[in-house]
């Protein structure tokens, strides 16, 4: 690999340490110019590590990078930038208290007298911008009150205003509609046409099938293949990122479905900034069935489970279990009436991370008689009874049950949420998210779970940003749109007309 | 160590005092110090110290500074002074449980006020226990300087408590009986230790042994992992801070009661409640480790004294080390230079491993801005 | 009642409201490095020890110089010293920024009071002469207007140079390209740091300016306001400072109004023979004050995003 005419990005023998990870090792990675090039991998794999050392977030322990052929040495984003350089981050780089204007323009500021931010200037060079490329965005407005496609949309503008030829996109669709993604895709094909070069992370395949032309896959830290878009198939790329034959979808027997477990009518509640979030939702949720809900993040799914669990408060409208007014329980009460809950936030809401695994399994039932005297004196056996079991039924991997779970890995972390939760026979089981960022081999054996907890009858709510996952598990889709239930469909209802309907879109119809 | 870097910097005899401290505890004393009366002093010194560095602790585990360690002390002292004094008729046997329990529900209520006010406004704890400190503080120099509680005669002190009220001594207060050499009346080790000690027992139990100590804990830890369990997260500050001034209060009774019997204008310089919070750091929030480092500074207090003589120190350095001390907890020294160590280069970044947040207002109050 | 009667005579004394912004000074220096410290998202309670820092020196160096200028510059530099220490404590060594604070403040009780001693041989400081004190300046003109130009114009020098800092103070956070990197460092030093903006050093900076900005509140304190260094002798200030700028919401402007509020509370202390209350009372106002200005209003407030969490490069 001597010859690096034509190649934007040249990557060679990259090697980065983390305490007790090898995040990259001898990674080789080349991008051409103009062109669209995947990195994909599973959660862990390396990819933005590498991708943080090329904009010099990161340093690597060892390994060359050159850019449009000569070598550089990255120390920091601002020498990333000045080779042309730039990145929209996963998690976006936005100040939502700031305009958009001032977003766009920080570290690069346009400047007046002494040292005054010039307005006027930047309102001129973003409107210079947008329109060269055709992104409309106003300038002035406060970037918390955008919409998420349109915050990514000034990621992007700002890593063009600051004349990047090279653009890094980690993950850039986790957070967009299918409409969203499809206009985004229409941006970045512009883009390439104008001459700029894309990295485009991401784990979802059908999506890097769609847009790239090539393709390295990583895994565990290595680059384990390097491949053309238009040669190679959805199948292939799972192997090479998972390392053996994947299987794509969930074995399960038909439902056989009981009586009404959840009843929700009419429900309301406010967000986190005080907004309304449920703006009236019902549906019945029935025992010995998985009733997911499709939705993009952010139309109330969290909001709902909140609620359902009691750690939220409803505004208005009705949740009844078996007949039983739990509208307004605490989560306590609800938890004692049989309600688990799976959250969405494993690392901060499922766990408390320096708790052992240990006092991580009764988390909300340490008052439980069953674990603690009178309710107020820890039985100390008995918790230690009750984790080492939950360890072996859930195949936990641990030296012991007084690890703390800031110690597992995420798979692990996420079981021991799964165990605790289902441990207790919950008639009704709420999973958010229950398999995000977690190994593959990990998210098989929850799948198994929750299917096996439908089995032996109990009533299963699913929220998932994957849509797969969604149609793969449940028995009935629920699709959620701006605080409401739109409609509830079959399992087979195809992926274009879900994506349809969980932005607004379709006739309504009613409840299969 | 840095304190000796300190003490030679400025002129004095490091020798002296790292010796004055070690007498303290009672060995190596040198000529005209009586070791057996140095370690009296700084069991007299600790007493007070590891019940206080429990109420600074104890929170300190739900995630909640209390600064105010000291007005709750403070408090306490008046609590304990006013029935001393005014029930003064009553048997032993009931006025002292009295006055401990007297000082106990003023520290609790003074501490009471900083846990509604961060449960239910936000209001931040560190700067409302600072507050309630100086309101305290001024509120005894009212007391006892031309307030109610100044004695006939005296300028700025309480009458003392009723002789039935106060904490026996290990030693009988007579000035011909004489123990290692000196009146046993100077040897003013009390019973209160015994209390200190239960204390920082019962502040080990509820926190590992108790449901009440699981949730505290897990407040701490995570307040959204609380909620979401179904505790009470308002509920569990209110009642951590209660039962911390309650601790507080009862060193500030312990300490009448066992060894000033009146308010004086020396309680207008007590710090007590401040060594409590270096205590408390040091000790790890451990009981063991809050006796252990009630220990070192009572004898850094009464080594203190003698260091002054010995090696022309002032017994004001104590706080330079504790500040010091403080400090490499603070920014884990030890662990962070040896880190630097191999290539001379900063800590490797842990992904997404960020040390618990320190804002200044709750989460409960004011959610800070999600970064979409 | 004549306590009402006197106090209603007592707020139409000029006096009182000179004496209150006078006061108001010395929490509004803390304060406004206060906003500057948090806003660039260092928690900084440790203006309380970086202020009695500043008025031990101010009071050493202008005992030895006989120059109260170059004694304030002294306190200044020594204010700057321990908001370094915190710096590199919390910045570099991201430690807990409050427990650094607390140490600082310790570590400032402990070394002033420690240093008397060895620095004067004696537990006494000495007194400045009237005439090596921070002066008082009445501007001409406007100093006679009545009432108005007591209070406003008949102040000390520092009163003007605090009032000038508090414009700057704004004006430089919210107009300035200066300020729009300091807040977003406070706001999300993520995205500073991938914009090209060095995180640390304005970091660095801002606290630094927090230390500047009290010990020049300590010089005020040490030989404007007194005359000599008493021990503890900011009397939690600082902390009160801190809740003013809580209550103004980290914006200059709203501090400083807490300061005056604060500093009434002071004010009124000083005029004690009007009100037949123990001046020892009196002297809890500004504390209950804070209280209560924390119970009541500040709820609400939201401070900066990424306040008090350390940075660590290329984390999420």
């Amino acid at each position: 690999m001597s010859d690096t005419s034509g190649l934007a990005v040249d990557m060679r023998g990259i090697t980065k340490h983390f305490p007790g990870v090898l995040a990259n090792d001898h990674v080789d990675f080349s991008v051409r110019q103009g062109e669209i090039h995947a990195l994909v991998g599973e959660n862990g794999a390396g990819k933005s590590t590498l991708m943080n050392e090329l904009y010099g977030l990161v340093h690597a322990d060892s390994g060359e990078v050159f850019i449009n052929g000569k070598q550089v040495h990255i120390t920091g984003p601002r020498d990333a930038i000045a080779l042309g350089i730039g990145m929209v981050h996963q998690h976006f780089m936005l100040i939502p208290v700031f305009s958009v204007g001032e977003n766009i323009m920080l570290g690069r500021e346009p400047v007046t007298g002494p040292d005054f931010y010039d307005r006027a200037h930047a309102r001129a060079a973003i409107a210079d911008l947008t329109k060269r490329y055709g992104l409309a965005l106003n300038a002035d407005s406060r970037m918390g009150d955008l919409p998420v496609g349109l915050q990514q949309r000034a990621e992007i503008v700002k890593v063009l205003y600051r004349g990047a030829n090279i653009l890094i996109l980690d993950e850039p669709t986790g957070v967009l509609t299918p409409q969203e993604s499809r206009e985004l895709f229409g941006v970045l094909r512009d883009l390439v046409k104008s001459g700029k070069t894309i990295i485009f992370i991401s784990h979802k395949l059908k999506e890097v099938l769609e847009i790239s032309d090539r393709i390295t896959v990583m895994r565990r830290g290595k680059v384990v293949g390097h491949l053309i878009t238009k040669e190679t198939n959805e199948e292939e790329i799972a192997t090479l990122m998972v390392g053996r034959a994947v299987l794509l979808s969930v074995d399960k027997k038909p439902a056989k479905p009981g009586g009404v477990a959840l009843k929700v009518d009419g429900l309301t509640a406010s967000s986190d900034q005080d907004v309304p979030a449920l703006k009236g939702v019902s549906f019945e949720l029935r025992y010995g069935e998985i009733l997911g809900i499709a939705g993009v993040e952010g139309n109330g799914q969290s909001e709902m489970m909140e609620v359902l669990a009691g750690t939220r408060r409803a505004t208005g409208g009705h949740v009844s279990l078996g007949g039983r007014d739990i509208t307004t329980m605490d989560a306590r009460t609800e938890r004692d009436a049989g309600v688990a809950f799976i959250p969405e936030d494993r690392r901060g809401t499922g766990l408390v991370l320096s708790f052992s695994i240990a006092e991580n399994s009764i988390l909300g039932r340490e008052r439980a008689p069953r674990f603690s005297w009178r309710h107020i004196v820890l039985r100390l056996v008995a918790i230690r009874d009750w984790a080492r079991g939950l360890v072996k039924d859930f195949d936990i991997r641990t030296p012991s049950i007084e690890v703390a779970a800031r110690n597992l890995s995420g798979g692990n972390q996420q079981k021991v949420i799964v165990a605790r939760e289902m441990g207790s026979r919950p008639k009704v089981l709420l999973a958010a998210q229950p398999t995000r960022g977690v190994d593959i081999g990990a998210i098989e054996f929850i799948h198994r779970q929750i299917v096996k907890e439908r089995d032996e009858g109990a009533a299963v709510l699913l929220v998932s940003a994957e849509l797969d996952e969604v149609r793969s598990l449940s028995d009935r889709i629920a699709v959620m749109y701006e605080g409401r239930i739109v409609t509830i469909v079959g399992p087979d209802t195809p992926e274009e007309r879900l994506g349809l309907l969980m932005t607004g879109g379709g006739a309504r119809e009613g409840v299969a | 160590m840095i304190g000796g870097i300190i003490v030679l910097v400025t002129g004095a005899n490091p020798l002296g005092a790292y010796q004055g401290l070690l007498c303290g505890v009672g060995i190596l004393c040198g000529g005209g110090e009586n070791p057996a009366l140095e370690l009296s002093n700084t069991i007299v010194y600790l007493t007070p110290l590891i019940t206080a560095g429990v109420a600074v602790a104890l929170p300190f585990r739900a995630g909640l500074f209390n600064i105010g360690a000291e007005g709750q002390l403070l408090v306490g002292t008046i609590a304990c002074v006013i029935v001393g004094t005014k029930l003064g008729g009553l048997p032993g046997i009931a006025l002292l449980p009295l006055e401990l329990i007297a000082g106990m529900i003023a520290g609790a209520l003074w501490a009471g006020i900083a846990g509604v006010l961060k449960a239910t406004v936000g209001a931040h704890e560190v700067v409302t226990t600072i507050m309630l400190n100086y309101v305290a503080l001024w509120l005894i120099r009212y007391l006892i300087i031309g307030g109610p509680l100044q004695a006939p005669g005296a300028f700025s002190a309480s009458s003392p408590i009723s002789t039935s009220g106060r904490l026996p001594t290990f030693f009988p207060a007579s000035n011909t009986l004489i123990v290692f050499g000196l009146p046993s009346s100077v040897f003013r080790v009390h019973t209160g230790l015994l209390i200190a000690f239960a204390a920082a027992a019962v502040f080990a139990f509820l926190l590992w042994r108790t449901s009440l100590g699981y949730e505290l804990r897990a407040v701490g830890q995570s307040q959204k992992a609380a909620r979401y369990a179904g505790v009470s997260v308002p509920r569990t500050i209110i009642v951590t801070m209660l039962i911390a001034g309650a601790f507080a209060g009862l060193a500030g009774a312990i300490q009448i009661a066992g060894v000033d019997k009146q308010m004086t204008d020396k309680y207008f310089s007590d710090t007590t409640g401040f060594d409590a919070i270096a205590v408390a750091l040091l000790g790890l929030g451990s009981a063991v480790g809050i006796v252990l480092a009630s220990l070192l500074f009572g004898a850094l207090h009464s080594g203190g004294a003698v260091m002054q003589s010995d090696a022309g120190l002032s017994s004001n350095l104590v706080l330079v080390l504790q500040a010091l001390i403080l400090f490499s907890i603070a920014g884990n020294f030890v662990g962070q230079i040896r880190s630097l160590i191999p290539g001379l280069r900063p800590p490797p970044a842990l992904p997404s491993e960020l040390p618990p947040a320190a804002p200044m207002m709750t989460e409960a109050a004011a959610p800070p801005p999600e970064t979409a | 009642m004549s306590a009402l009667a006197d106090i209603g005579h007592l707020l139409l004394t000029p006096g009182l409201w000179q004496a209150t912004l006078a006061a108001a000074v010395v929490f509004l220096l803390p304060a406004l490095g206060g906003v500057t410290s948090e806003r660039s998202g260092v928690v900084n309670i440790a203006m309380e020890g970086m202020m009695l820092t500043g008025a031990f020196f101010a009071v050493f160096a202008d005992l030895h110089l006989h120059n109260p200028w170059l004694a304030t510059i002294v306190a200044m530099i020594a204010g700057g010293l321990m908001a370094l220490i915190h710096a590199v404590v919390s910045i570099r060594f991201r430690a807990d920024q409050i427990v650094s604070g607390i140490a600082i403040n310790i570590f400032a009780a402990g070394l002033t009071v420690f240093l008397i001693g060895p620095l004067y041989g004696v537990n006494d400081v000495g007194h400045v002469t009237n005439d090596e004190l921070l002066p008082n300046v009445n501007i001409p003109v406007l100093s006679q207007i009545p009432f108005i130009g007591q209070v406003l114009f008949q102040q000390n020098v520092i009163v003007y140079i605090a009032l000038i800092l508090l414009v700057l103070t704004h004006v430089v956070l919210f107009r300035t390209r200066l300020g729009l990197r300091i807040r977003s460092v406070g706001e999300h030093p993520q995205a500073a740091d991938t914009a090209g903006i060095n995180v640390f050093r304005i970091r660095y900076g801002a606290v630094l300016t927090s230390g500047l900005l009290s010990g020049l509140a300590g010089a005020y304190l040490g030989i404007a306001i007194s005359n000599t260094f008493v021990q503890n002798m900011t009397d939690g200030r600082g902390y009160i400072a801190l809740a003013a700028m809580i209550f103004g919401k980290w914006t200059p402007f709203g501090a400083f109004v807490a300061c005056l509020i604060f500093g009434l509370g002071e004010a009124i202390y000083g005029y004690n023979s009007f009100i037949h209350i123990s001046p020892y009372l009196l002297k809890m106002l500004p504390y209950i004050f804070t209280l209560f200005v924390l119970a009541g209003v500040v709820g609400r407030a939201t401070p900066p995003a990424a306040d008090g969490l350390p940075y660590v490069p290329g984390s999420e």
